[in-house]
């Protein structure tokens, strides 16, 4: 009796936990999941909607606007991640060095991160406005001629974009910034009298040391390009034609404008899988290129 | 004089006594309504109001002003609970469909029938028609609309309809005409950036999706056009249809640098700044013409009805009130809608600002002497259409894939037809699916 209240013992304390892990993490999510297997209007109780099956997500392959806007999001996401990783990281090996007023130059740089979504739309949406924003007056003045920033499709896509690495380039640029000034000093050390440039510590010694950090910072980035909502919506609204509907606008218009919640919770869900997909991907190819290392560095140290 | 006032003052001391004459408010005096209406000028214009409503009847009124789009999602959740905390609220048009069909709201038959609730100086026949009938009665023609079986779950509140504001300081120096016919507005949105170099012609909504469709279907109406045929095929890529595209188009190309993505209040903002000669959309926009805080154009505005294609039909929209099935005081909820639709507050709050839902408030001396604009209002919305868009559940969807393809034959020189006919071909399959082809 008493041993098997011992085995017990850890259980009972992880149960807290554990049922607050399932009422706060896992009901929504069943939630979700069952919600987008019915036809369900924001008029019905859940309990009245209709269970459909797959039909939502059948009906969604089929749908046109619904690949459209997936092939928007995915555009988006790699352009713009791949944009910001670029620029953080390289501002972040340009400021990894003792300069006066460092921490007030910090702060500043990260100023776009913290200012509210909506108001960063509104922003952007008055500096591209086609008479009175700064860009076309600019040009303007400069005698180009004005560019329809929010009119034309490519250049939505383009300006959106623009907006977004503005806003969060500092995330990364943070993230890696902490991480090289986390560096074990030695090694930079060891590679500067074994010779190697600025370029070679950086390519062989920095970023490598750097990998695990900017692969976590890329997956936030990545997951959150990805949900986009607010700066899209204040924008463009989508437009011109879906040029810049993003899955995530597409899935509040599906639940709100056209009242189906079901098609709106099953889009989510393929998002999810696309997130996890990734998400797996990425530490899948983490972990094996840790393995790597791992058998370079044995075999280093036998040979 | 001295003795009228005299009158009056005891007539007042009777009512309020409640002893001597009967008071229908009586019963209800000290009851709490909770009501939800949007932000709106209209419904700020109402709040000035109410305070007259609980002297007179001793009702507290509560409200709760939301954004008008975020007010669908807090109904409908209000709404499906077994008590609801809202006893009476405005609604948008075409939450009409939704919410009569999953019987959310009172039908008010029994509370007219009702008479001990029901004034009869009420005067239903005053109401605007286009307006009761796009947004107080469902269930008569295509379900959506008045007719023999329709039956009123709404009075109209805060509606409105479509107007063409023009400057008249503009048309007097080229000596132009105000248009009255499409090919007439038309030539002129076009011929004005001509004479008044870096002027737009009309300033029109052609954002992507809600907006463009908007536009559209603002010309679709008079130039002879419907989204459906009275078999519920689509019909919106007909001539008509072909036709208020292409007007909606060469508006747009005519019009102020920018207009391609223009929201409602984006081209408000151009008519107001002085950088477009007309505007044509809703009356609600009137009451910032002349606001020196938002306009540079004060006293320079001009109203014409919303000229006519192949017929006249101006939209009729904006906001309506209805009673919800699981209000808690229905019958004190009744006497408030009845108290705001009647003449004398009609008048009250056009005075402070609102849209009026009666002609005699429309063709009232005090109103039209601080709002001149009133009279022609009136004038154009005895042609104001109810049908000038569907309101049927599955619209949103129509609606948003519309206006993204009208977007797309503004920006990305779409060809018409070719897009008209994509919106027919996915509308069929929509409304196939939502049963609309059962009877076929």
């Amino acid at each position: 009796m008493s041993t098997q209240a011992k085995r017990l013992t850890p259980y009972l304390f992880m149960a807290p936990a554990a049922v607050v892990l399932v009422v706060a993490l896992l009901y929504p999510i069943a939630y979700m999941i069952y919600a987008s297997f019915l036809d369900w209007n924001p008029s019905q109780r859940i309990g009245e909607a209709t269970f459909v099956g797959l039909r939502n997500y059948s009906n969604l392959w089929s749908d046109a606007n619904f690949r459209e806007s997936l092939s928007v999001t995915l555009k988006f996401a790699a352009l713009v991640v791949s944009i910001e990783m670029i620029l953080g990281v390289g501002l972040a090996m340009l400021l990894d060095r003792k300069i006066r007023g460092m921490t007030v130059l910090r702060t500043i740089f990260i100023l776009p991160m913290m200012i509210a979504p909506i108001v960063v739309g509104l922003i952007w949406r008055y500096m591209y406005h086609p008479t009175v924003g700064i860009f076309n007056r600019t040009l303007n003045n400069l005698g180009f001629e004005s560019v329809p920033w929010l009119s034309d499709s490519f250049w939505s896509l383009t300006s959106v974009i623009i907006a977004d690495v503005w806003q969060w380039t500092p995330f990364i640029f943070i993230l890696s910034l902490a991480a090289l000034q986390s560096l074990p000093s030695s090694a930079i050390e060891a590679s500067r009298i074994d010779g190697a440039t600025g370029w070679q510590q950086i390519i062989y010694i920095k970023l490598p040391l750097m990998m695990p950090v900017l692969i976590v910072t890329l997956l936030l980035r990545l997951i959150d390009a990805f949900k986009v909502l607010e700066v899209i919506l204040v924008m463009t609204n989508g437009g011109p034609g879906l040029s810049t509907e993003i899955l995530s606008l597409r899935i509040a218009r599906t639940a709100s404008e056209f009242r189906e919640l079901g098609v709106a919770a099953a889009m989510s869900n393929y998002l999810l899988i696309l997130l996890m997909l990734l998400t797996a991907i990425m530490f899948t190819y983490n972990r094996l290129a840790e393995a790597r290392n791992a058998r370079l560095r044995q075999a280093a140290e036998e040979g | 004089m001295n003795y009228k006032h005299n009158i009056a003052g005891v007539v007042a001391g009777l009512v309020l006594s409640g002893s001597v004459l009967a008071n229908p408010y009586e019963e209800y005096k000290g009851t709490t309504l909770v009501v939800n209406f949007p932000a709106h000028p209209h419904y700020d214009a109402v709040r000035k109001v109410l305070p007259e409503f609980t002297k007179e009847t001793g009702i507290i009124v509560e409200v709760d002003q939301l954004q008008y789009l975020k007010m669908r999602e807090k109904q409908t959740l209000e709404m499906t609970k077994s008590k609801g905390d809202y006893d009476l609220l405005a609604y948008v048009v075409f939450s009409k469909a939704d919410y009569v069909y999953a019987d959310q709201l009172e039908n008010l038959a029994r509370y007219f029938m009702n008479p001990k609730l029901a004034n009869p100086a009420y005067d239903p026949a005053d109401l605007i028609d286009g307006y009761v009938a796009n947004i107080g009665v469902a269930g008569g023609k295509k379900g959506y609309m008045d007719g023999p079986t329709g039956s009123l779950f709404g009075l109209p509140f805060g509606a409105e309809t479509s107007i063409l504001g023009y400057r008249k300081d503009i048309f007097e120096k080229h000596n132009l005409k105000v248009p009255e016919t499409y090919d007439e507005l038309l030539e002129l949105a076009c011929k004005i950036p001509e004479l008044e170099p870096g002027m737009g012609g009309l300033a029109s909504r052609a954002a992507s999706g809600h907006q463009a469709s908007h536009a559209f279907l603002l010309h679709l109406a008079p130039l002879g056009g419907r989204i459906f045929d009275d078999e519920w095929n689509p019909i919106v890529n007909n001539e008509a249809g072909v036709a208020a595209a292409e007007a909606l188009k060469t508006i747009v190309n005519c019009g102020p640098e920018g207009s391609k993505t223009f929201n409602f209040a984006e081209a408000g903002a151009s008519f107001l700044q002085g950088n477009t000669a007309m505007f044509l959309d809703s009356t609600v926009f009137a009451g910032s013409v002349n606001n020196p805080d938002k306009s540079t154009i004060v006293g320079k505005v001009g109203w014409a009805p919303h000229p006519m294609g192949t017929r006249k039909g101006s939209q009729t929209g904006g906001f309506g009130i209805g009673i919800p099935k699981n209000a808690q005081n229905k019958e004190a909820a009744f006497l408030l809608m009845q108290w705001l639709t009647s003449k004398e507050a009609d008048k009250m709050i056009a005075l402070a600002g609102g849209n009026p839902s009666r002609y005699s408030t429309h063709a009232d001396a005090d109103v039209n002497a601080k709002f001149p604009h009133m009279a022609v209002f009136g004038e154009a919305l005895k042609d104001a259409d109810p049908d000038w868009r569907p309101i049927i559940p599955v619209w949103g969807k129509i609606n948003a894939d519309l206006g993204t393809e009208l977007s797309r034959v503004l920006t990305e020189d779409l060809d018409i037809k070719e897009a008209l006919d994509g919106v027919a071909q996915r509308a069929t399959a929509i409304m196939e699916e939502a049963g609309y082809y059962t009877w076929k």
